[in-house]
C-alpha cells in the first residue's frame, strides 16, 4: 500500500491498487481479473470476518488468561484449605443451587446476530448498570413449578463455608469476568462469523455462476466467429 | 434460524468440564438445578472414569432436549472424545464454546470456528 506514495512512476502506481487485506487478496487473485466488480464485495465481507476473527482470537486469549488464573487461585485455595476439607469441588455443590447469572439476548439485534450478554437475574449487583438497553431476563422465569424455588440464588462461595479462603473468592472474581464479559462476546462472535460464512459462500456461488454464464457467452461468441470466417 | 421468542427462552449456561472447571464456572453463579420432579443439572462433571456415552448424552441433552439453555461450555479435551457430534453441530442456539482445561492447554488446531475460518480460505 505504501508503494503508492513512494512509487515514481504515477503510471505504475495506478495499476497497483490498494489491498484492503492480504487474506483476502489471496483468496481472490484467480478471479480478479475476469470479473473485479464482483469480487468487491466478497472482499469487503472477507474484511468484515478477519475483523470479527480478529476480536475473537483476542478474547480467546483473554478467556485463557482468565482461566489459568481461575485455576491457580483453585489450586491455591486447596492447598491451604483447612482441615476437614479435601477439596474445593462437586463434594460441596449446592444440590437446589439457582443461576445468579444468566444468558441475556437482545431484541435489537440485527437478525443474524443478537448480542449476547450473561446478567444477574436478581439485581443484587451492578450488571444492570453496564447493559442499559438489553433487556434484563425476570427473576422467574415462565415455568410455573420452577416460581416456588426462585426465592433468591445464593452465592455459591457460601456452599463452601462462611469464611471462605481469598484464593478461592479471587477465583470467583475470575470466573465472574470471564462468564460476564468474554463469554457473551465469544458466543455473539460465533454467531456473527457464522453468518458471513454464509454471505461469503453465498456471494462466491453466485460469482462463479456469473462466469459460467460468461464464458459460454465467449464460447457462443468464438463459434459464431468460426461460423463467420468458413462462410466467408 | 430461531425465533426471537425461542431464543429468549435460552436464559442458562451449561457446562461439561472436569471438576476444576465445573466448580469455577459454576462459583461464577451459572449453576442450576430445575424443581424437584425433574432435578436436571445443566452442568456435568466429567473425570477420568465418565464414559464417552454419558458425555455424549448430557450434549444431547443440552443441546437438544433442553429449551432453555443459550450457551454450552465444553473442555476441549471432553470435546475432543466426541469430536464428531461437536463438529457436525450446526443449530444456531445453543451457541456451542470450547473452553481450555487445567491440564489441557488451548489448542487453535482443535477449535471448531477456527477450522471453520479454515475451510473457508481453503476453498
Amino acid at each position: 500500500m505504501s508503494n503508492t506514495t513512494t512509487n515514481p512512476d504515477p503510471n505504475l502506481a495506478q495499476t497497483t491498487p490498494p489491498l484492503p487485506n492480504p487474506a483476502s487478496a489471496s483468496t481472490s487473485t484467480s478471479t480478479t481479473t475476469a470479473t473485479p466488480t464482483a469480487t468487491t464485495p466478497i472482499d469487503a465481507l472477507l474484511t468484515h470476518y478477519l475483523t470479527l476473527l480478529d476480536e475473537y482470537t483476542t478474547l480467546r486469549h483473554t478467556l485463557h488468561t482468565l482461566q489459568t488464573r481461575l485455576y491457580q487461585d483453585l489450586a491455591r485455595a486447596n492447598f491451604a484449605a483447612e482441615r476437614g476439607v479435601r477439596r474445593y469441588g462437586s463434594d460441596y455443590y449446592d444440590g437446589r443451587m439457582q443461576a445468579g447469572r444468566r444468558v441475556v439476548g437482545a431484541e435489537g439485534g440485527s437478525g443474524a446476530e443478537p448480542p449476547v450478554t450473561v446478567g444477574d437475574g436478581v439485581g443484587d449487583e451492578d450488571v444492570k448498570e453496564k447493559q442499559p438497553e438489553e433487556e434484563i431476563s425476570d427473576a422467574a422465569p415462565g415455568g410455573g413449578d420452577d416460581e416456588k424455588e426462585m426465592a433468591k440464588p445464593v452465592d455459591p462461595l457460601r456452599w463452601f463455608g462462611i469464611l471462605t479462603p481469598l484464593p478461592l473468592r479471587q477465583a470467583q472474581g475470575h470466573a465472574i469476568k470471564a462468564v460476564e464479559e468474554i463469554i457473551p462476546r465469544l458466543a455473539t462472535l460465533n454467531t456473527a462469523m457464522a453468518a458471513v460464512e454464509l454471505e461469503v459462500r453465498r456471494a462466491r456461488k453466485k460469482r462463479a455462476k456469473a462466469e459460467k454464464a460468461e464464458e459460454k457467452k465467449l464460447v457462443a461468441l468464438e463459434e459464431k466467429m468460426a461460423e463467420v470466417d468458413v462462410n466467408a | 434460524m430461531a425465533s426471537q421468542a425461542d431464543y429468549r427462552d435460552r436464559q442458562f449456561l451449561a457446562v461439561i468440564g472436569d471438576e476444576d472447571s465445573v466448580t469455577g464456572l459454576l462459583l461464577a453463579g451459572i449453576g442450576h438445578v430445575t424443581a424437584p420432579p425433574d432435578n436436571q443439572k445443566n452442568f456435568l462433571v466429567v473425570d477420568a472414569k465418565t464414559d464417552t456415552a454419558s458425555i455424549e448424552a448430557a450434549f444431547e441433552r443440552f443441546t437438544t432436549e433442553r429449551k432453555d439453555i443459550g450457551i454450552v461450555l465444553i473442555n476441549q479435551h471432553i470435546a475432543d472424545r466426541i469430536r464428531n457430534r461437536v463438529d457436525t453441530y450446526t443449530q444456531a442456539f445453543p451457541t456451542i464454546l470450547e473452553i481450555p482445561s487445567k491440564d489441557h492447554p488451548y489448542d487453535p488446531e482443535k477449535d471448531s470456528v477456527l477450522r471453520r475460518v479454515r475451510r473457508l480460505f481453503g476453498e
